[in-house]
């Protein structure tokens, strides 16, 4: 197995690359964009805990949330207002961005913009939507969906890698078990790693309770702590987490969403949990009780 | 029993031919591996890179023994590389050598196939131990009382 690094941010961004023995990378942001005002706020905030922690960061906003439960719940700005956000954004501060999108048809446009583009858990084995986002020739954020197996995420890799991308990450958002309930199986990550891959763990979505207050998801987010330490200890190359100033008023995913307030405690314990198990695979060498039995 | 017959006989002369031998290469679904030594009726495949190179055997006893020591699921299981369960640097027969000493060693390894590879480690063909004793016997049989 050959442990691929990925490279995000094109242009004048600061690059961010993910992938075996480099720093943890950050992937955060508000679940959608809310306005302008509101994206600008969030990043210029988030950029300020990343640089006091020295933690390379990928913005993530998403412009349209297909997958929201009620037909009145907050959509997103549609793809011309929020990527022409995104674009001044990463203008602006230097960062790349990521957004997700849910039709072939936004590929191209989201690609245009964003310098890593993701493809949602839900449509996580579609292929038109991987092919989609292969040909962008922008790296692809995977979303593990909550109905696959770890292994066989393999056959999205191979679809994504016979459209032409090599550039992949692979997250863990959580797996159902039984209705409206995920749970995680931190075993995803060796397994998705051995496709070659890097691996991010998703906390805030792996908290969540999908669609159990009827029409919208909940969330126990007191636990995220707790699981962020231990995917970090586990060997993920990324961090994926949303945050929000005001998670009560959240437009999206308002019950999951991390208070910002807590972001750096959380970030900074990622980061150390990290650097740990990088210094234990230095003084004991890699990983591999009874992996040749 | 080695005759003059029988000596005469080389590995190129009983091998069976790639078209008829499971031949996948290194990250092939173990499922579709197992799939092709049930099509052929062969307890074997060969794994080659691209160049046909043989990189290594996979054989009904090494994944009987994988089911007992790897206890994941079959789902797990079938999308493994065929690669991760083959066994590497297999023992192989070249086609100038004779049949019987093929037989031996097939013998004192207890196997029922040998990988014929050319002098550049490329696969041509795979000796079998039926066809391999059907020819010995027949040479016997045709000796000269």
């Amino acid at each position: 197995m050959v442990n691929k690094i990925i490279e995000v941010g094109y242009g004048k961004v600061n690059k961010v690359s993910i992938g075996a023995r480099l720093p943890l990378a950050f992937i955060g942001g508000p679940c959608a964009i809310e306005s302008r005002d509101h994206a600008f706020m969030m990043a210029d905030q988030i950029k300020k805990i990343c640089d006091r922690l020295r933690v390379p960061w990928i913005y993530k906003s998403c412009y349209d949330k297909d997958c929201r439960s009620a037909p009145d719940s907050y959509h997103g700005l549609g793809a011309d207002d929020g990527l022409r956000i995104l674009a001044d954004l990463r203008d602006e501060f230097g960062i790349p961005v990521v957004s997700d999108f849910s039709d072939p048809a936004w590929a191209v446009a989201t690609g245009e913009v964003c310098d890593f583009v993701q493809v949602p858990a839900y449509l996580c084995r579609q292929t038109s939507i991987l092919k989609a986002a292969a040909k962008t020739g922008r790296p692809v954020h995977l979303k593990k969906g909550q109905f696959m197996s770890p292994w066989n995420m393999k056959n999205s890799v191979r679809k994504l890698e016979a459209a032409g991308c090599h550039q992949i990450l692979l997250a863990d958002r959580g797996t159902f078990f039984g209705y409206n309930m995920l749970v995680n199986d931190f075993t995803s990550f060796p397994i998705m790693a051995k496709t070659g891959y890097p691996v991010c763990f998703d906390a805030t979505h792996s908290i969540q309770m999908p669609t159990s207050m009827g029409n919208i998801s909940g969330g126990q987010r007191e636990y995220i702590p707790y699981l962020v330490r231990a995917a970090a200890a586990c060997g993920i190359n990324a961090l994926f987490m949303e945050v929000h100033n005001d998670p009560k008023n959240a437009m999206s995913d308002a019950n999951t969403v991390l208070d910002i307030k807590y972001l750096e405690t959380i970030l900074g314990q990622a980061k150390a949990s990290h650097e740990f198990r990088l210094e234990m695979l230095e003084k004991y060498g890699e990983d591999n009780a009874h992996t040749n039995d | 029993m080695l005759t003059q017959m029988t000596e005469k006989i080389l590995v190129k002369d009983v091998m069976i031919g790639l078209d008829k031998v499971p031949v996948v290469f290194p990250d092939t679904f173990l499922k579709k591996v197992l799939e092709d030594m049930g099509c052929y009726r062969l307890g074997i495949a060969c794994v080659v890179d691209s160049s046909k190179k043989l990189l290594g055997i996979i054989t009904d006893g090494d994944i009987r023994r994988k089911l007992i020591s790897v206890q994941k699921p079959f789902s797990a299981f079938f999308v493994d590389d065929a690669i991760d369960h083959a066994i590497k640097n297999p023992a192989t027969s070249r086609p100038i050598d004779t049949l019987s000493e093929a037989v031996q060693m097939m013998k004192q390894l207890q196997v029922w196939d040998l990988p014929v590879v050319d002098d550049h480690g490329v696969l041509i063909g795979l000796l079998h131990l039926h066809p391999a004793v059907e020819a010995l016997l027949k040479a016997i049989r045709s000796e000269p009382k």
